[in-house]
């Protein structure tokens, strides 16, 4: 008895394809049943996100079904036989690659989180349809520890990745918690909107939009459920918010040191986030020498962010020690089946334990 | 046997700063999480040197110098125990650990050099008992308040370089420093209040220049806190003033202990 990984990513297969081979959520159940009938394939998880398209199992043959899985995925998604590369994987090549997706290391944005409870929600579909037995639960339980503990023990998760993000880390290191934070953007352009989005998914509130078109204003205002007010007004609301976005198309400096000054005398020790993403700067770099105020730039955010990201490739090594490690001491033999009369018991067991929510490795790091 | 308590606890300090300073150094590797049971055994030592001098003098072990050191140093461990976690400043005991590894150098120093021996009391006074330790527990809470600024000014100096080193990411926000220090010096003005008061109803009557000491630090902390709630000093100062007030209450300190 073996398991076995078949599927795509985007590493290997451009968009185009895999939006072609991408399995909806309602649809995961069927496939289980029709993949659990197929030659050599006993268990079976689908895991299908935007950026990867994947097949465990667990049975006797790994080649056998594996090649039935191929056979299944080209037929069904009609694509030519060697049209697209799947990548296949036996044994510990497979409860590594589960582990390192589980981890977020196989992940666009390294490190990401998102992935962690994807693999979650495919394992539990997978478990509730019932096409899963000891050597998938196994597995499954042996990644969620594997992804806790490669994000508690590296520093994988540390550092912004992208200018949203950057920006949000930062914020954090100011205020804390972002919940009560009030966030005031100058200018409606996409970077502007991109960026209050990370703020607000980290419970920043009361979103004050600014713009020289008040129509444009009112448009992300109401996207952002938020308040417009005119652009000769912006200057009245520095005192309420903590966080400033800027990003106007204006030649020249929008927000001067002087206002700034005089907002700060008024907010009494309240600490004051100015982003300029605009290009040229909209905000006069002086500002940032006022007490309580921290003034990052589109090109300071970017230079973080790629500091961010060097930073998770050089952990990726001692991530995959950390995997490494586990497999040696926790060895595939461990995911090999009991007698059929053992397992069956011990199915029942295992089912009753690892039911979402209970036992620690369900636990989300 | 006390001597070697003491020299135990500062080992235990001094080790537990060079392990996270060296984990805060690694950028890669898993951050060792001995802090808080590093400065748990820390404190048990200091427990017991505290214990071997109280049953020495049959009363509170604040009565000489390095005592006092010593029991400024636990307060500020207690301190950080209790207050660190809750501030969710986990990081303060990296900053805290030096100063504690300090000052009971100094402690041992005078005790290798100057150890007075036993003083028993004449007769145990409650109030007496209750001065000295209320102030010197003061001193801890405001000892720790002075970490927390140097912390809150090297995460300030961090964000406004915008270099950000590997201390930022383990840094806590500098909302969260500023309110930790906020109340450390309420709780260290009120415990000071305590222990001031407490010399009032003592049997013998108040020492002039220990009180007068105790009266100016008692003012300056009481001066900063007015100031900062009237909102006259930009967060930076105010981080570099509670520093320099504990530096100044360092120094009455060693006037206290004269």
């Amino acid at each position: 008895m073996s398991i076995f990984c078949i599927g795509v990513n985007y590493k290997t297969t451009r968009i185009e394809v895999r939006e072609r081979l991408a399995i909806s959520e309602h649809s995961v159940p069927a496939h289980l049943d029709t993949i659990c009938n197929l030659k050599g394939v006993n268990e079976a998880v689908v895991l299908s996100t935007c950026n990867r398209v994947e097949i465990y199992g667990g049975g006797e043959d790994p080649v056998v079904a594996l090649d039935s899985l191929q056979a299944y995925l080209e037929s069904y998604f009609q694509v030519r036989s060697g049209e697209v590369d799947f990548y296949r994987h036996q044994q510990e090549a497979a409860a590594n690659h589960l582990f390192e997706v589980a981890g977020g290391l196989d992940s666009m944005v390294l490190g990401e989180t998102e992935i962690f409870g994807q693999v979650k929600k495919a394992y539990m579909i997978a478990q509730k349809v019932g096409s899963t037995a000891r050597q998938m639960n196994k597995l499954f339980q042996q990644s969620f520890t594997v992804g806790k503990l490669v994000r508690s023990n590296t520093s994988i998760q540390q550092g912004s990745t992208s200018v949203g993000s950057a920006a949000v880390d930062l914020a954090e290191k100011i205020f804390g918690s972002l919940e009560g934070c009030s966030v005031m953007i100058i200018g409606a352009g996409e970077m502007s909107r991109v960026t209050a989005q990370s703020l607000v998914s980290r419970g920043a509130r009361s979103i004050i939009v600014s713009n020289r078109s008040y129509d444009k204003a009112a448009e992300l205002a109401a996207e952002l459920n938020g308040e417009a007010v005119r652009f000769d007004d912006w200057e009245s609301k520095l005192d309420f918010v903590d966080i400033v976005i800027s990003s106007t198309a204006a030649p020249h400096t929008v927000v001067q040191a002087f206002p700034i000054r005089r907002a700060m005398a008024r907010r009494r020790g309240r600490s004051l986030f100015l982003i300029d993403i605009a290009v040229p700067r909209d905000i006069e770099d002086g500002v940032n020498v006022l007490d309580n105020v921290y003034l990052y730039n589109i090109d300071q955010l970017q230079q973080i962010a790629s500091e961010g990201k060097a930073r998770r490739e050089r952990q990726l090594v001692i991530c995959r020690e950390v995997i490494a490690a586990f497999l040696r001491e926790k060895g595939i033999d461990a995911l090999a089946p009991l007698p059929p009369d053992r397992a069956r018991h011990q199915d029942t067991e295992q089912n009753r334990t690892d039911s979402p929510g209970s036992g620690q490795p369900l636990t989300e790091p | 046997m006390d001597l070697i308590y003491l020299i135990l606890a500062t080992l235990t300090f001094g080790g537990g700063f060079a392990l996270a300073v060296a984990s805060l150094r690694r950028e890669e590797g898993r951050r060792h999480g001995l802090g808080i049971p590093l400065a748990v055994v820390g404190l048990v030592f200091q427990l017991l040197f505290l214990r071997e001098r109280g049953a020495l003098h049959g009363r509170c072990p604040i009565t000489s110098g390095a005592e006092v050191l010593v029991f400024v140093s636990w307060s500020i461990v207690v301190f950080y125990l209790i207050l660190g976690r809750a501030f969710r400043l986990s990081l303060l005991g990296v900053f805290s650990m030096p100063i504690v590894f300090l000052l009971q150098v100094i402690a041992i120093g005078l005790l290798l050099f100057s150890d007075p021996g036993a003083r028993p009391p004449a007769r145990l006074d409650v109030w007496l008992e209750m001065h000295a330790s209320t102030s010197l527990l003061a001193y801890g809470a405001f000892g720790l308040a002075g970490i927390a600024g140097v912390m809150y000014l090297v995460q300030d100096r961090q964000l406004k370089s915008r270099q950000l080193g590997r201390l930022f990411y383990s840094m806590p926000p500098i909302r969260y420093l500023m309110s930790a220090l906020e109340r450390l010096l309420w709780i260290g003005s009120l415990l000071l209040t305590v222990g001031i008061v407490a010399a009032f109803w003592m049997d013998v009557r108040p020492n002039a220049t220990h009180l007068f000491i105790y009266g100016f630090v008692w003012l300056v902390y009481i001066a900063l806190i007015i100031v900062h709630a009237l909102r006259q000093l930009v967060s930076r100062r105010f981080a570099l003033y509670v520093i320099g007030a504990f530096v100044i209450a360092l120094v009455s300190l060693s006037a206290l202990s004269l």
